[in-house]
């Protein structure tokens, strides 16, 4: 048996045991529902191990040689390229992958962008707490989850940090309170006891009680009678109190928080709440937490942070970083690309229909190891080991923590790594 | 009837573990499904046999549905996919997963296979 860090998501538990025949892990200790579906994609149906080109409409296995050759072969007929994804790979990919778009003048772009990389460019003006999982599990007495379903999206994120037992509290779930705001009444309610706060905030409203606690905290007694998006006056107070009186609380913020900028910033907003009530309060301190899904999602922000200064939506031009305010949405909509490589992801299903038609309109390359809408859309297909398991690397936990990845199998015959891929259209460009 | 839809990512119906162990079928099944409060499965005239058709300024699709009492009035719940992705849009630059105006009403037409979806994107 081994104990290696789990991806089934961006908590990257590191006390999994698995136990291996050396062709496939046969048994998996320790990991949930998600986590064992990543060990079982190894020998999935869908499983890609073929290099494959389209031919006559239809995707034909075809060597590594002719499928690069096709490769280079677009990317010298194009002068938009686009590079989109990476947040299942590891950071030596990721690094890979702006190497690539630097040699290539293209465009690229993570996940993040479109998901909780968004606060970070945010907490620029606001400036933001963070904080680690080691410091949420030893010290914290609340937890906040804020548009956010971690029961379904994070599942071992409760366990580890509502019913464990602080290094620094001798306490565990009985001095712990939660407190879920949410328009729906998700699994993640399931855990709630007596002391804990169920907030079922009217969908969209999530501005309105932000501004409301905002003016609370300069001046007291400003809670509106008739509470405010669907939360009564007695709520209000008990979630007040509970932020001001907490020693080392944490908000989760997920996806249900994001919305369309300029208008309403409410990350903006909710950073500005938290610094209020760090200032106010003098027992303890609030941070924030960031729980994006993918497990190497703030590694690309981190990569290309430390290589170029920027943390996301790169732009080159002449071999150099040049200014941009596009993102990958932008790009696509305005239809400012004229091909694209996807990287462990797939945009055709999670993009609306306007941008999935926009991106399958113009050659589609895309490296992935299992079969997804877009690899069934794309003109060439290199299939690619999957990380963590049939590939070592570095990656970055929710909490902006760095974990070491293990290779605990080689990849099929034929199948490469994120890595070796991208290194391999680097060199075949010349 | 007007209703709001909210994309979201759900442990049951999740699109990566379809596409990974499922097939065209099974992605059906467990993608295109939206879930929505019994009051609002009255309010429609459903029955359970019924689809519900979604549309809005971005598109229209056809999906099956289920009553769930944990899910307020007024609010549509559908897994991030293909299905969803015909009805959710793009504002200021950004992607709109969540508070999406959509005119829901039943119907008795099928709900859209994966292939159609999959043509549907290559004929546009």
């Amino acid at each position: 048996m081994e104990r290696i860090p789990c991806t089934g998501c961006s908590l990257l538990c590191d006390d999994i045991l698995i136990g291996t025949d050396g062709l496939f892990v046969d048994k998996i200790y320790g990991a949930c529902l998600k986590g064992k579906e990543r060990f079982d994609q190894v020998s999935s149906k869908n499983r890609l191990t073929s290099p494959m080109i389209r031919k006559s409409g239809n995707l034909e296995n075809v060597s590594w040689d002719n499928a690069l050759e096709k490769v280079k072969e677009i990317l010298n007929a194009s002068s938009k390229p686009l590079l989109y994804g990476f947040s299942t790979s590891n950071c030596e990919a990721q690094a890979k992958g702006i190497q690539l778009a630097k040699k290539i003048n293209g465009f690229i772009d993570s996940n993040s962008v479109i998901c909780l990389g968004k606060a970070l460019n945010i907490a620029k003006e606001t400036g933001i707490t963070l904080t680690t999982l080691a410091e949420i599990i030893n010290k914290t007495d609340l937890i906040v989850l804020w548009g956010s379903n971690a029961a379904e999206s994070i599942p071992r994120l409760l366990n580890k940090i509502l019913f464990s037992r602080g290094k620094f509290r001798m306490t565990g779930r009985e001095i712990k309170t939660i407190i879920i705001i949410d328009p729906v009444k998700t699994a993640s309610f399931g855990v709630m006891q007596l002391r804990d706060l169920a907030l079922n905030i009217h969908t969209g409203k999530d501005l309105d009680l932000i501004r409301v606690l905002k003016e609370e905290c300069c001046k007291e007694g400003s809670f509106p009678k008739e509470g405010v998006a669907g939360i009564d006056e007695e709520e209000l107070k008990r979630l007040f109190l509970n932020l001001m009186g907490a020693e080392n609380g944490v908000i989760f913020i997920g996806q249900g928080l994001l919305r369309p900028l300029p208008e309403v910033n409410v990350i903006k907003e909710l950073f500005e709440l938290v610094n209020l009530i760090n200032l106010k309060q003098n027992k303890g301190r609030i941070s924030v937490g960031l729980l994006g899904g993918h497990y190497n999602m703030f590694g690309f922000d981190q990569i290309s942070l430390s290589l170029t200064g920027k943390n996301h939506s790169l732009q080159f031009s002449n071999n150099e970083l040049v200014n941009t305010e596009d993102t990958i949405i932008t790009k696509i909509e305005k239809d400012d690309f004229d091909c694209s490589i996807i990287v462990g992801t797939d945009p055709i299903s999670h993009f609306p229909y306007s941008l999935s038609k926009k991106l399958a309109s113009k050659p589609l390359i895309v490296i992935d190891n299992r079969k997804s809408a877009t690899s069934d859309m794309a003109e060439i297909v290199l299939p690619s080991a999957i990380t963590g398991i049939e590939c070592e690397g570095l990656v970055y936990r929710f909490d902006h923590v760095p974990i070491e990845l293990k290779k605990i199998l080689n990849p099929p015959s034929g199948v490469l790594t994120d890595e070796e891929i991208l290194n391999q259209i680097i060199q075949k460009i010349g | 009837m007007k209703m709001v839809l909210n994309t979201v990512r759900m442990i049951d119906h999740d699109q990566a573990r379809e596409y990974t162990f499922g097939d065209s079928q099974s992605l059906k099944e467990n993608l295109g499904i939206g879930y929505i409060n019994p009051n609002d499965f009255e309010k429609l005239g459903l029955v359970k046999s019924l689809r519900v058709q979604l549309s809005n300024n971005y598109g229209q699709v056809i999906i099956k549905q289920e009553q769930k009492e944990n899910v307020p009035e007024g609010i549509i719940i559908m897994p991030v996919s293909i299905w969803s992705n015909q009805v959710t849009g793009v504002e200021n630059g950004e992607i709109i997963f969540k508070n999406i105006e959509v005119e829901v009403e039943a119907t008795r037409d099928p709900v859209p296979d994966y292939k159609d979806l999959i043509s549907k994107i290559k004929q546009d």
